[in-house]
């Protein structure tokens, strides 16, 4: 058989230039020719194994709220489109533009107060509050879209999801001054189960340290329960 | 619009647009697209697992904030890619300066390398893991850029000469070399993992 054809269309594999309906003749043809079947495999095998070695232990998503947890919180060092021109021009400009937003502004603002537009809710408050936070750890509340700044003293809300960056924890503080501390790289979720506020942890570390007697304390994770048989344990998802 | 179909359609120039002009959200949609390429890129260089998300993300941060300097924005991933780079190049000499004159306990070669191969749960063993992390780090400098920037990055050998202003002719004969480099060196290991 003369394979020539499939030996490109392998190279082409390999650069990353193949398109879906030349992979699709390939892998047809690999079916019945061996030689080019082994090639192909080994072509294949040899791209996953280096990927999957290099594999970063943090999702991109997750990096990506890291990164933005990050920068929202050192406004230091923004971004700038370069601006040629004398300075006092800039200047000008800038103040053009501020007055011109400020209108904008102003006028959204208003007709929103009239339109009366349907915002999501905040859902109800759980008996429990931020006691401390150290770096930058984001909320996102039940029904939002966005992310927020947590602050400390701040109470927290059924559904919300807490996502801590790197080298920034914070501890949550429940009624009866049980504590819950979250690692850096975490992420832990508050859902309703049964009727009761559930802890799950998405990824990351927490520590649970609970005052003694308590009731049934479970911390969720992708893996399964955690019960609390002592007063304080730690659970760790990777 | 959502994120994927942002990812999906947007360029790195669009973006890198959005991003000057305030728009947080677009270098969001950047780093999502480049973060495996960066932390593979530095995994090449750097043993330590959490020194290598760390590195990473200090490249991103890094380009955020020099993004107004960049000449050629359809050459962000090659830039990136050397700003990674230089930052791995920091750590190591940080890390010999600090061993050297300060004898901190910093953490040595041999101890890395048992530390990385602890790190993982995927399919390949930790000592499989480690032998092909160490298989492409002896490959010479400019190869271990492009199978990352390939493999791991997902950049075809056009668009990695593109973002590296080299021929496509020379990154696709670099490739292959590479490759080939890698078939051979790594062919027990290929074995072992077809047999399962």
């Amino acid at each position: 058989m003369n394979c020539e054809k499939y030996k490109k269309l392998i190279e082409k594999y390999v650069d990353g230039t193949i398109n879906d309906s030349e992979l699709a003749e390939l892998k047809a043809h690999t079916k019945t020719c061996q030689s080019c079947r082994e090639e192909f495999e080994s072509c294949v095998g040899l791209e996953n194994v280096v990927r999957e070695a290099f594999l970063s232990r943090t999702g991109a998503e997750e990096a990506k709220a890291s990164l933005m947890a990050r920068l929202a919180a050192e406004p230091s060092a923004p971004a700038r489109r370069i601006r040629y021109g004398p300075a006092w021009l800039a200047d000008r400009r800038a103040s053009i533009a501020a007055g011109i937003l400020l209108a904008i502004g102003l006028t959204l603002g208003f007709a929103m107060g009239r339109a009366s537009i349907v915002e999501p809710t905040l859902a109800e408050k759980v008996p429990m509050r931020v006691s401390e936070l150290d770096g930058t750890v984001l909320v996102k509340h039940k029904g939002f879209d966005v992310w927020q700044t947590l602050e400390a003293g701040e109470n927290v809300h059924l559904g919300d999801t807490f996502h801590s960056a790197v080298k920034s924890g914070f501890v949550l503080e429940l009624e009866d001054k049980s504590t819950i501390e979250v690692n850096q790289n975490s992420m832990l979720a508050l859902k309703l189960y049964n009727g009761q506020t559930q802890f799950h942890l998405e990824h990351g570390r927490c520590t649970a340290a609970l005052e003694s007697p308590h009731p049934p304390f479970f911390i969720s994770t992708p893996h399964g329960r955690v019960e609390a048989l002592g007063t304080e344990f730690t659970v760790t998802v990777e | 619009m959502t994120d994927e179909f942002k990812q999906t359609l947007s360029s790195d120039e669009q973006l890198i647009s959005a991003t000057l002009g305030g728009d947080m959200t677009a270098f969001g949609t950047i780093v999502e697209r480049y973060w495996n390429m960066v932390v593979g890129l530095a995994m090449s260089k750097i043993g330590e697992p959490a020194e290598v998300e760390d590195i990473a993300q200090e490249s991103f941060m890094k380009a955020y904030s020099q993004l107004h300097s960049l000449q050629h924005p359809s050459r962000f991933a090659g830039w990136l890619s050397k700003i990674a780079l230089q930052q791995c190049a920091n750590t190591v000499r940080k890390r010999v300066r600090c061993k050297t004159a300060l004898g901190c306990k910093a953490t040595g070669v041999e101890e890395l390398n048992a530390k990385e191969a602890e790190a993982n749960e995927h399919r390949l063993t930790k000592k499989q893991i480690h032998f092909v992390k160490q298989t492409v780090r002896q490959l010479p400098e400019k190869f271990q850029k492009l199978i990352v920037m390939r493999f791991v990055g997902g950049l075809s050998a056009v668009q990695i000469a593109k973002q590296l202003g080299k021929r496509p002719g020379t990154v696709r004969v670099w490739l292959h070399r590479a490759y080939k480099i890698l078939r051979k060196d790594l062919a027990p290991l290929l074995e072992e993992v077809k047999q399962l």
